[in-house]
């Protein structure tokens, strides 16, 4: 290469920036430099390269949970559950009030669509009116399409009651956002995610509140259900929607 | 009226989250924080307050812009820059209890180069980003380096250059496209 012929040293610059070099590397790089334009100016780049290194601490690349950390974990835990829960009941006084007007679905999931803090998560208004719409047919969200997202719908023949379910993938669980119509007021249901392996996870819960319409349906992304379970995107089997019994009402292949 | 006799949202998967996140980033998180506030009881609560302002930021866990490791890293220190920062101002204050942080802020928003580094890291090939690691982060020399990545040394000082020039490629601080995807991440 004719570039190694001008610059015997070039690939070794790097290596200088960096501080790794031997005394007599360092010294034939710096006379060659010296003499050679082109290798300063590269030079200087790769210093600024350097410098922008530091922008990242080096405790990024530890890995692994902290050595005898389990009290802040926790610690993190109960602050998780505490918050939880007093978001979930001001959610449920909101709704309380304001149930007056009914719906089908009620939210309860864990992450309310939108919000940026469970803390301050107002209760999804009882899903507005009911739009008492017989069309169970999936929309699309409003929010920007994610990448990974899988959307799927299903109605079971025997129990008419329809599910529509976005799964967005996470690194190693997924959120999941659903609408679920035609469950009878007053069942006390979880949405579930089934894994591969038949492993069962319980990503919301809510108890149908009683209303005119049990088909409304809430868009997904809007109004529903939102939760997450601690399964892999690619093990996600299917959604589920059981009641306290055990009973199944619709389920959906993901 | 409905009236609603449930349990509360479940917890499980929640947990799950934030056992998740200390599992695969809380080593980094308190290692960080210990180094920056000098204190472990202090980087302890630094890292809690980081996990649960992720955790209250689903969205960035589950698509995050760049690197979530470096993200947190930026939240961790932010609340060590504010925390102290509200301190040294307010020197007399009584003890801060759980409820009331000084200030409330939540720079989820901001865009930082240390995120944009990371990101560009993230994206080199591994065995260039490996010899970065041990190198300038890890302050190892040629030689240690090629010992612990079973490599020769000229290999070592090679693919440092090669390293530094494909870093300088994808590394543009403030890139105005990420910038704008974090700002949608929202204000506390």
């Amino acid at each position: 290469m004719s570039t190694q012929q001008q610059h015997p040293n070039g690939e070794l610059l790097g290596a200088y920036v960096l501080g790794v070099l031997g005394t007599d590397e360092r010294s034939t790089l710096e006379e060659h430099t010296a003499e050679c334009e082109e290798c300063r100016m590269e030079l200087t780049a790769l210093q600024e390269m350097e410098a922008a290194l530091g922008e990242v601490p080096p405790e990024a690349f530890l890995e692994g949970p902290p050595e005898d950390g389990d009290l802040l974990l926790q610690r993190t835990l109960r602050q998780v559950r505490a918050e939880q829960t007093s978001a979930w009941r001001r959610r449920s006084l909101a709704v309380g009030l304001g149930a007056a007007a009914s719906a089908a679905i009620l939210f309860l999931g864990g992450y309310a669509a939108g919000g940026n803090d469970p803390g301050s998560v107002t209760a999804a208004p009882p899903s507005a009116t009911p739009s008492a719409s017989p069309s169970t047919s999936p929309s699309t969200s409003s929010s920007p399409p994610q990448e990974g997202l899988r959307v799927a719908s299903a109605t079971d023949s025997d129990t008419k009651a329809s599910i529509t379910v976005e799964l967005t993938p996470a690194s190693q669980w997924v959120r999941v956002n659903a609408s679920v119509a035609g469950v009878p007021s007053g069942e006390r249901c979880r949405l579930v995610v089934v894994s591969k392996d038949g492993h069962q996870e319980t990503a919301a819960s809510w108890v149908v509140s009683p209303g005119p319409s049990p088909t409304a349906s809430p868009q997904p992304g809007e109004g529903g259900l939102n939760g997450s379970a601690a399964v892999a995107p690619d093990e996600v089997e299917s959604v589920i929607v059981v009641n306290d019994q055990g009973k199944q009402y619709v389920g959906v292949d993901m | 009226m409905a009236i609603l006799r449930s349990r509360g949202p479940q917890a499980t998967s929640h947990e799950a989250l934030i056992r998740t996140l200390y599992a695969e980033h809380g080593k980094a998180l308190l290692a960080y924080a210990t180094r920056l506030t000098g204190d472990r009881a202090a980087a302890e609560d630094v890292v809690q307050e980081t996990l649960i302002r992720a955790w209250r930021h689903p969205e960035v866990i589950a698509n995050p812009q760049g690197s979530l490791r470096g993200w947190l890293l930026t939240v961790a220190r932010n609340i060590v820059t504010d925390r102290y920062r509200a301190k040294a101002a307010r020197p007399n204050e009584v003890a801060e209890t759980e409820t009331v942080t000084p200030v409330h802020r939540d720079h989820s928003q901001e865009v930082v180069d240390s995120v944009v580094m990371m990101d560009a890291l993230s994206k080199l090939k591994p065995e260039h980003r490996e010899v970065l690691v041990e190198i300038y982060y890890r302050g190892r020399t040629a030689s240690e380096a090629a010992g612990r990545l079973g490599i020769p040394e000229g290999t070592v000082k090679s693919r440092a250059h090669h390293a530094l020039k494909a870093l300088r490629k994808l590394y543009t601080p403030s890139n105005p496209g990420s910038a704008l995807k974090l700002r949608k991440v929202g204000a506390a």
